[in-house]
């Protein structure tokens, strides 16, 4: 398949006996958004850092574009750009020279692309700054024009958004959304943050104890089938509900009447609501919170 | 691969090492050489007044020694292995008066050469882990080694850069050594020294000091032979101090590790010179231009030849676990 960037297929990982990932298969399209979630500890990290070479699988492949990370490193490589863990930088150098030095490691990295991306990230005005005296947002802004300056199909981002303020974290987002809709380059995001992933990902894997306990997109993972009607007699619609259509439903404590059905019905149940001169205030899909979904998949305090 | 060498080197200069290290030479340099001219001043004081005489005269003792040397030399009785090592004192001695130049005058040559000597058991060494402790442990510490090892350039071609880059950085210190202690001891001495003729080539046969291959050189020559030896011995430094750096990937503890082998193994040879495996130790061979003087042996069995071959032997096992170690690394800073 050619529009598969990134292909991930079993791979394990132990570190000192210890198996830390157990057995993850996942897979990553062209223009893609991919979040990665899960508790700390949970392996993302560990993942991640197989994904971009600086680290092993003890069993298992992957590779990118085609490339197996293993046996064509170089050729797998030219096609990633990463920050893993925080924005790191020579601070003994300006946020130019750090670019124009690890852009110098790949080929074809010209004046104009250092400049493109220093544009894209804003940072125009200060990129001639020693990094040392960068703020954090400033520092993940370079660290994300490193990421980009060989324009790379697949870029990872390990919590990127770790010790940005609100603002930042936000124009962050932005740039990454609109990254991946103009370019047309998969993202593959890891966060403990949940809204972030809500805002950012088309699809979602959680990952809990190394292993991916969870993968859909957003929308799918969060329907939970149920619908909340909103009555002025609840009691009476309840008995409706399992009179005319055998339905098992419930009361929650607004006093609003929630039940599990097939959508096809809806209309013909509300129909049935009016005709038996219930007022119908609202009817809504209940929707979980992907905290909840989390939490209830994650739901385990002691790290392994 | 000269791109990945001048990133290197662009790291290096403007990590502003070079100047820190500059700024320690220049200090050592000047109290020494200052201290020497004061000593040799000192000397000279000392010798008029207890002599009586009004100044010190070099020339007349220099020649008194030299009639007398060429006296034995007539001597029917002088024993063969004598005639070599007096001959070169007659010349040596001719030299010096010929160019009216006292013979225990401090040249800059001369304390430049003497510097290395010192230096090149502790010192140097010290200096050449300064540059190279944070070469890959900096890049652990700070997090960078994560943006330099996932471009797309195989793991071994960036060591290979950083060992380039370190070889020709401790070849320009030793450069500068060489520079700085001429000059600056020039400034107190005002003399030179690059032709003084320099006696060299003693070998130990058998427990005795031989003279039959001695040669005179310059003493410009002699230190292009120094400094060669200070070379050698810089770059195997080098090589081990990039293999711990690799290692422990904290700058402080390779630091700590170097200067504990390079002191410990001064104690481990003066305390148990005795024990023969610690002439393997890289610490012991240190001193490769105490052996041209002939008479150095510091562990039964030693000589320069062995002592460079243990050495180099250092540095490649260094390299080689090095770049090992290196590629096979989980980086999980």
């Amino acid at each position: 398949m050619d529009t598969l960037v990134l292909n991930v297929s079993h791979i394990s990982k132990s570190i000192k006996k210890k198996e830390i990932i157990k057995d993850i298969s996942f897979q990553l399209r062209k223009g893609e958004v991919l979040g990665f979630l899960g508790p700390n500890g949970a392996g993302k990290s560990t993942t991640l850092r197989m994904l971009v070479g600086l680290s092993r699988p003890s069993a298992g492949t992957i590779s990118i574009c085609g490339h197996s990370i293993r046996d064509d490193y170089v050729k797998a490589m030219a096609h990633v750009g990463c920050i893993i863990e925080g924005p790191d930088l020579y601070d003994y150098m300006s946020g130019y020279k750090n670019l124009e030095l690890l852009g110098s490691m790949s080929k074809h990295v010209t004046q104009a692309a250092i400049d493109q991306a220093v544009t894209l990230v804003g940072m125009e005005n200060r990129i001639h700054d020693k990094v040392r005296i960068y703020s954090m947002g400033m520092k993940q802004r370079i660290g994300l024009a490193q990421a980009l300056i060989h324009k790379p199909d697949l870029l990872i981002l390990d919590e990127p958004t770790n010790g940005l303020d609100p603002q930042g974290i936000h124009e962050f987002r932005e740039i990454v959304k609109s990254l991946a809709k103009d370019t047309g380059i998969s993202v593959l995001i890891s966060s403990h943050l949940i809204s972030e992933v809500q805002l950012m990902c088309d699809r979602v894997c959680i990952i809990n104890n190394g292993m991916i306990v969870q993968d859909g997109t957003v929308t799918d993972m969060l329907s939970t089938g149920e619908i909340v009607w909103v009555l002025n007699d609840p009691i009476k619609g309840q008995k409706i509900l399992s009179e005319n259509f055998n339905l098992a439903s419930l009361l929650n404590e607004h006093n609003e009447l929630i039940a599990a059905i097939d959508l096809k019905v809806l209309p013909q149940i509300n129909a049935t609501f009016i005709t038996a001169g219930l007022e119908l205030h609202t009817v809504y899909a209940k929707n979980k919170t992907l905290e909840d979904l989390f939490l209830s998949v994650t739901n385990q305090r002691t790290i392994q | 691969m000269l791109i990945l060498i001048r990133n290197e080197v662009t790291k290096l200069l403007l990590k502003k090492k070079l100047i820190l290290i500059i700024g320690l030479l220049i200090i050592f340099i000047t109290l020494l050489s200052y201290g020497q001219q004061y000593t040799y001043e000192k000397n000279i004081d000392r010798f008029e007044n207890f002599s009586g005489a009004g100044t010190y005269d070099w020339k007349s003792l220099a020649t008194q020694r030299l009639n007398d040397l060429e006296n034995r030399l007539d001597s029917p009785y002088i024993p063969d292995s004598g005639i070599a090592s007096t001959e070169i004192e007659i010349r040596q001695l001719r030299y010096f008066i010929e160019n009216d130049i006292n013979p225990i005058t401090p040249s800059a040559v001369k304390f430049s050469v003497d510097f290395v000597e010192q230096g090149i058991s502790l010192l140097i060494p010290l200096i050449i882990v300064i540059l190279a402790a944070d070469l890959v442990s900096g890049e652990f510490s700070t997090g960078t080694i994560k943006v330099l090892l996932t471009r797309a350039v195989p793991r071994w071609k960036i060591l290979l850069s950083k060992l380039i880059a370190l070889i020709l950085m401790t070849t320009l210190v030793v450069l500068i050594i060489g520079i700085l202690s001429v000059l600056i001891s020039y400034l107190f001495f005002r003399q030179w020294g690059f032709n003084e003729p320099v006696a060299t080539g003693f070998s130990l046969i058998d427990g005795q000091l031989n003279a039959d291959s001695v040669i005179l050189v310059t003493r410009f020559q002699y230190s292009l032979l120094i400094y060669s030896l200070t070379w050698y011995v810089s770059i195997v430094i080098a090589a081990i101090t990039l293999l711990i750096s690799i290692l422990v990937e904290n700058t402080a503890t390779a630091i700590g590790v170097l200067m504990a082998a390079l002191i410990g193994g001064q104690f481990l040879q003066f305390f148990l010179s005795d024990w023969a495996i610690v002439k393997f130790f890289f610490v012991t061979n240190l001193d490769l231009t105490r052996y041209l003087t002939g008479s150095y042996q510091p562990i039964g069995g030693m000589s320069l030849n062995f002592s460079i071959i243990t050495l180099g032997l250092w540095g490649l096992l260094s390299l080689m676990i090095g770049f090992m170690v290196f590629n096979r690394k989980d980086v999980l800073v």
